[in-house]
């Protein structure tokens, strides 16, 4: 697929952002504060939402796809999640590959999980055992 | 993973997943178990660098943009309710064995980011607080945070240079912490060097969890 001129665009990042149309200048009299250079809220992906990400999602949460989960037409950036999440991956590691803010990410992962697409591997909020803090000593003492 | 134009018979071990074709052993791994130690210092004091120096990425970084009601210091005035920050947050990680990978997540030390710190440190080993002695205040709300979240900590002062400008019990004076918590010199820049810095914070975890499970 060409697009007139294409050639001239700049590169766009391969990352999946912001559909372009939607890229536009906060209106007049709207707080520019501290934002530079993002043109568009962030939020705006995830319909607005900011609030009541799934507090079983944090950041070092593992994801992964859900072996049964039907193939469907996904937005961009929950597809751009669902591609990425062929291996386990963290949700840090999600919003860090994927440009995407931290509590987007969050919001999505949960949406997709709710959707079923993504399997979110829970963990207790329990401190860890002294067996598994005895294994990362040990594996850090490994490193040389 | 390919992307291919035209639909092609699919064998029983494919499925399709948006365009993109996942084949059926990738996705039975078991995700490791995360396990994570929190670097928290304010801005310049070598939390990159830290993470850094022991990751086996190349430490990433993600933006965390909250709404949040301002209060206090930062309070705006009347006009406003609501303020929205930006933060920027490393992270790295070292994967133990198979089925174990633990995670450094490096935050911003300010008690205006105290916001996000409930997230952070739920299921966190413990917390290295890198100190520099120039501006040791900066982290006095890590501090008085880990504290009252009752989350194991070391105090590690980045020796830039190898210079330490202070002794560190003149450090310790300063915290005013706990006789137990340790307080530490370390360089930042090198791996031996933050991994023994994390094995004294894996060791106040080691205590903490021995504690809880004896109960």
């Amino acid at each position: 697929m060409t697009y007139p001129g294409g050639r001239d665009h700049p590169r766009r990042d391969a990352a999946p952002g912001v559909r372009p149309f939607l890229r536009t200048k906060p209106a007049p009299g709207q707080s520019e504060a501290g934002d530079t250079n993002s043109t568009l809220r962030p939020f705006v992906i995830t319909s607005g939402r900011v609030d009541g990400p799934d507090p079983d999602i944090n950041m070092e949460t593992q994801v992964s796809v859900h072996p049964g989960a039907a193939p469907t037409r996904l937005p961009p950036e929950k597809r751009a999640i669902v591609t990425l999440c062929v291996e386990p991956l963290s949700v840090a590691e999600i919003s860090a590959r994927l440009h995407l803010h931290l509590g987007v990410t969050r919001i999505l992962v949960g949406d997709l999980r709710a959707d079923g697409h993504l399997e979110v591997h829970v963990l207790g909020d329990d401190f860890p055992d002294p067996e598994t803090i005895m294994r990362v000593i040990r594996g850090l003492r490994a490193i040389s | 993973m390919d992307y291919e134009p035209f639909p092609r018979q699919l064998t029983p071990d494919q499925r399709v997943v948006g365009t993109a074709r996942v084949p059926d052993e990738q996705r039975r791994t078991t995700p490791p178990v995360p396990v994570k130690i929190i670097v928290a210092g304010g801005f310049g004091v070598g939390k990159t660098t830290t993470v850094g120096a022991i990751s086996e990425i190349s430490p990433l970084t993600t933006e965390a943009e909250m709404t949040m009601e301002s209060i206090g210091v930062d309070d705006p005035g009347p006009a406003t309710s609501k303020t929205t920050t930006t933060i920027a947050m490393d992270f790295g990680c070292v994967t133990i064995d198979k089925t174990l990978k633990l995670y450094l997540f490096g935050t911003p030390g300010q008690s205006r980011f105290a916001f996000m710190w409930d997230d952070l440190i739920r299921g966190a080993l413990g917390a290295l607080v890198v100190v520099d002695t120039n501006r040791i205040d900066d982290c006095y709300p890590a501090v008085d945070y880990f504290e009252r979240a009752g989350l194991p900590f070391v105090v590690g002062v980045n020796t830039f240079d190898g210079q330490l400008g202070y002794n560190l019990d003149e450090v310790r004076w300063a915290l005013a912490v706990r006789e137990d918590v340790p307080v530490l010199s370390f360089d930042a820049r090198f791996r031996g060097s933050v991994r023994d810095a994390l094995l004294v914070v894996l060791d106040q975890a080691l205590h903490k969890s021995i504690k809880l499970n004896s109960h």
